[in-house]
Formats: C-alpha cells, structure tokens, sequence
C-alpha cells in the first residue's frame, strides 16, 4: 500500500501514541523475524492500521528492545502474535503485487520495482504459502485491475472495486464471523478509499507519462489536474467511503484500540484527502495527520 | 441480561440528564438514517435494540418519569423496509425492490436491464443496487438522473442527499474535518432539507454542519 493512512495524533492520548508506535515497531521486528532484513523497507502506516484491525489478542504489554533505527534507547514493541503474523504475510503478499502492478504499467521506471522484486522474492514465496487464500484474491483482483487499465475503464468504482475487494480478503482470517463481516465492509472502503486518494495523488504524473488513472477518463480531463466539478465529485466518493467505515467500525469493540481507528476514520483520512487534492501531502509524514511536530 | 448501564456506558450512579444523554449519543450513532441501504444494517438494529431496551430499563427502575417520552422513538424506524412502501409503482419495479430487499443484487439488476424505459424509478433502483455494492459515485449518477426526470420525488431526492451530505452523517462530538476542508459546500447546499434530515432534527438535541 501507499502510506496514506494514519490516525490523527493530536486526537491521541500519548499510551495511544505510544501502543501505535508499538504495533509499527512490533511489525517491523515480525516481518524481518519472518521475512529477512529486506522485508522491512515495505513496512508503513498502512500496514500497521491493518494489524490494528485484525488484533485479536487482549492484555499483552509492549516490551523494549534497540534495533537499527533506534540503537541507543530502543523502542517499546509489541513482541510477535498472530495478528502481527498475519498483518506481515499479508503485507508482504499486497507490496509483491503491488510491485509487479509497477512493473507491468508501461508509463513508469522500472529500476526501483525491479530492484523491490528482487529483494522481496523470497519473502513473497514464502508469504503465499503461509496465506494461499487471500494471495489468490490478490492475484485474481490485481489481474482484473490491470485488465480494467488496459482498456482504459471510464468509471471510478469498477477499478476501485477490484483494489477495495483485495483488502476485505484481508479480513478472511478473522475468526469470529461477525467481526470478518464487519471488517470486510471496513476494509473495502478503505481500499476503495486509498485506490482513489492515490489516482488523484499520480494524476499530474500519469497525465504527463499517458499511463491510465480513472479520474482521467471518469471526467474527461483534459489537463494533469481536477476541475472544480471533478473534484467535488471526488471528495464526495472520498468521504462517503470513510463515512461507511466509521459506520463499520462503531459495530465492534476494538477495545484499547478505538482511539486510533476513531482518529484515523474521523480525522485522519479526512487530513490526509485534503492534503493530496491540495497538493501537500508527504508521505511518512505524520504530521499532515494531526498538525503537531510529532514523528512515530 | 447485560447490566443496561454498561450498555449505555455510564456509570449506574449517573444523573437523569447523563443518561438520557448518553442513550441520545448512541441514538445518533446507530440510527437507522446512518445505515440506509447499509450492508451491516442487521447489526446497527441489534444495537438499536440493545440501546432502547437498556434506556426503558434504566427508566423503569427509576420510576418511569420518562418512560415512552423519547425512548420508542427510534426503535418505529425501519432499517431495510422503506421500499415496500411506495404503492402506486410499477409491479416491475416492486419485483425489483423486493430482490434489493432480499439482497440479490443480481437478479435485481438483471431484472432492470431487461426493461426499456429507463425512467426515474429505473434510475433510482439501479442506483440504489450500485451504493448496496459500495459503488458510490455510480450510485449518485443514477440518482442525479433520478432526480432529474422526476424532481418532486422524495424518495429520490433523500437518496442523492444521503449520498452528497457526508456531513450530516454520526461523528463523536468535536470531530469536524472533512476531505473539502470545511463542513458545507455547494454540493449539500443543492437540496432542500429533506425528509431525511426532517426526520432526524425531529429528535432533537442533534447538531447538523449543513441545512
């Protein structure tokens, strides 16, 4: 994924502060335990709000230890668990293809992906085996997708469905049924959400370079930026799709961690959509997310 | 049966006033008009359920001072039931709304297709088929459409305003960013206030960015 979802911080208590910080830095340690060093560069917000919502473990404590990014006074981290487990073969799986998407779309360089597919290789074939399933979906969705692209589809919701039906096979491990439902739904917007927030994040370049974006075509755009109609038109998708996650969300007690999806499907993906149609957004920057100087 | 204090999340040595508020939160938060045409709407109207009896319990235990004023006001409110409602419709369509109330999407949209007037009603339940799917902004061309053929429509007009008016949907208190910057916008201010709002400012107390 892309990095555009993150909590709100100035919504968060600093434990709520600290608990995300420790699902960040237990994913890291998890997927180099399971992956190899390299697998680590795939790690970001995205990834770490997904094991969020897949935790199904209640009352374990964040321990301490140093690692390379933080030699001197370590970090608190949760130690692995199954949702880490599953939050990292799935990461692993959704960044492999995310690669070979990359590298399959004509209007982009090359170098990077192909250097990301050689490092990541490995780790890919030893994720699938773990989670056979949700690799199928991603496969067969990201497949679809590309067919969508190739014959440069004019709606906005077909190419979103496939990348938001993708990330609701994320929730397919979750045990309880009602919690996987909830989750599916959830997961879909939020995957319908990034699809969307990243088309208007590339839109200039993918204008420039002739690759397919879906706001292109949807509105008939004949410059690499949104006319006034279109982007009303986007922001009405954008917040109708967080809208219906947050109404997902108030459906299941996440326990310790309603403070950080509430401030993510209240606040933060707001934040984040405004700042790409503004064209502010940096990515890994926490702070479009909250205002403060704050960094995880 | 589960403490109704814990399901109100107050403290059972809360004031009158403190509850009440705090069934009125959860009201907002789970009324039906949140989960219009929503997949997960079985489960916002166990909720309800849980909300309004816990409220009638906490009311009766203290006397019944309240009792009936605002607590059944939410649980008359239908979840999945509105498109029975309309009678003078085409029998077509009635065949249509019912597969959309039973959730076979498909044999909704077959159905559809095979018409040849693509009128207002069309519109509206191939719309409604799309935002069941979570194809929102195809959903909201077709009720633009809608709209359009026929624009004294209520029925029609909630459904497009349902989809434009984010702001008007639950948020805890306090929370008021949204992907335009600011609540409002030209978009929301396209429509009257409809019966979906009349009917939501009927309950009282509840804040609105828009109208």
């Amino acid at each position: 994924m892309f990095g555009y979802v993150r909590p709100s911080l100035a919504r968060l208590s600093e434990g709520d502060k600290e608990r995300f910080r420790a699902v960040y830095c237990g994913l890291c340690h998890t997927l180099g335990r399971r992956y190899g060093p390299a697998a680590r560069m795939i790690l970001n917000y995205d990834f770490t709000f997904l094991a969020v919502l897949l935790w199904q473990e209640e009352g374990a404590e964040p321990q301490r230890r140093r690692c390379i990014a933080h030699p001197l006074s370590g970090r608190g981290y949760y130690p692995g668990n199954p949702a880490l487990e599953l939050a990292a073969d799935e990461s692993v799986i959704l960044a492999w293809w995310q690669i070979q998407d990359a590298l399959a779309d004509p209007g982009r360089g090359k170098a990077k992906y192909r250097a990301a597919a050689l490092a990541l290789r490995s780790a890919y074939e030893k994720a699938r085996r773990f989670r056979p399933a949700f690799d199928g979906a991603a496969r067969r969705q990201l497949e679809r997708l590309r067919a969508l692209e190739a014959a440069r589809c004019p709606s906005l919701d077909e190419p979103a469905d496939a990348f938001a039906k993708l990330l609701a096979a994320a929730a397919g491990e979750a045990g309880n049924p009602v919690k996987r439902r909830i989750l599916e739904q959830l997961l879909y917007h939020l995957g319908r959400w990034i699809y969307l927030v990243d088309a208007a994040d590339d839109l200039a370049e993918d204008f420039s370079s002739g690759s397919y974006n879906p706001l292109l075509s949807r509105y008939g755009l004949e410059q690499g930026e949104l006319t006034e109609e279109a982007r009303a038109g986007l922001v009405v998708s954008l917040d109708h799709s967080i809208r219906l996650m947050a109404a997902a969300y108030e459906l299941w007690d996440f326990g310790p961690w309603s403070p950080i999806i509430q401030a993510t499907v209240y606040e933060g993906l707001f934040l984040v959509g405004r700042a790409v149609l503004e064209g502010t957004f940096q990515p890994n920057d926490l702070r479009i997310a909250g205002g403060s100087k704050e960094q995880l | 049966m589960t403490d109704p204090y814990e399901v109100l999340n107050i403290p059972s040595t809360a004031s009158d006033e403190e509850v009440k508020k705090a069934y009125r939160d959860l009201a907002r938060k789970y009324h039906p008009d949140n989960y219009h045409d929503n997949p997960l709407a079985d489960l916002a109207q166990e909720k309800m359920k849980e909300i309004n009896a816990a409220y009638h319990a906490i009311q009766q235990e203290r006397g019944s001072r309240h009792a009936g004023a605002s607590g059944s006001a939410y649980a008359q409110q239908g979840y999945g039931g509105q498109y029975q409602q309309r009678t003078a419709g085409n029998p077509a369509f009635q065949q249509v709304r019912m597969a959309i109330n039973r959730n076979d999407l498909g044999l909704a949209e077959q159905l559809l297709d095979r018409m040849g007037d693509h009128n207002g009603e069309w519109n509206f339940l191939k719309g409604t088929i799309c935002y069941r799917r979570g194809w929102v902004d195809e959903a909201r061309r077709y009720y633009e459409t809608a709209c359009q053929m026929d624009p004294g429509d209520p029925e029609f007009r909630q459904a497009l305003h349902f989809v434009e008016n984010n702001q008007a949907g639950y948020r805890p208190e306090g929370y008021e960013v949204f992907s335009s910057g600011c609540g409002g916008g030209n978009l929301c201010g396209r429509l009257a206030c409809t019966y979906l709002m009349c009917n939501l400012c009927s309950l009282g107390g509840m804040r609105f960015f828009c109208c």
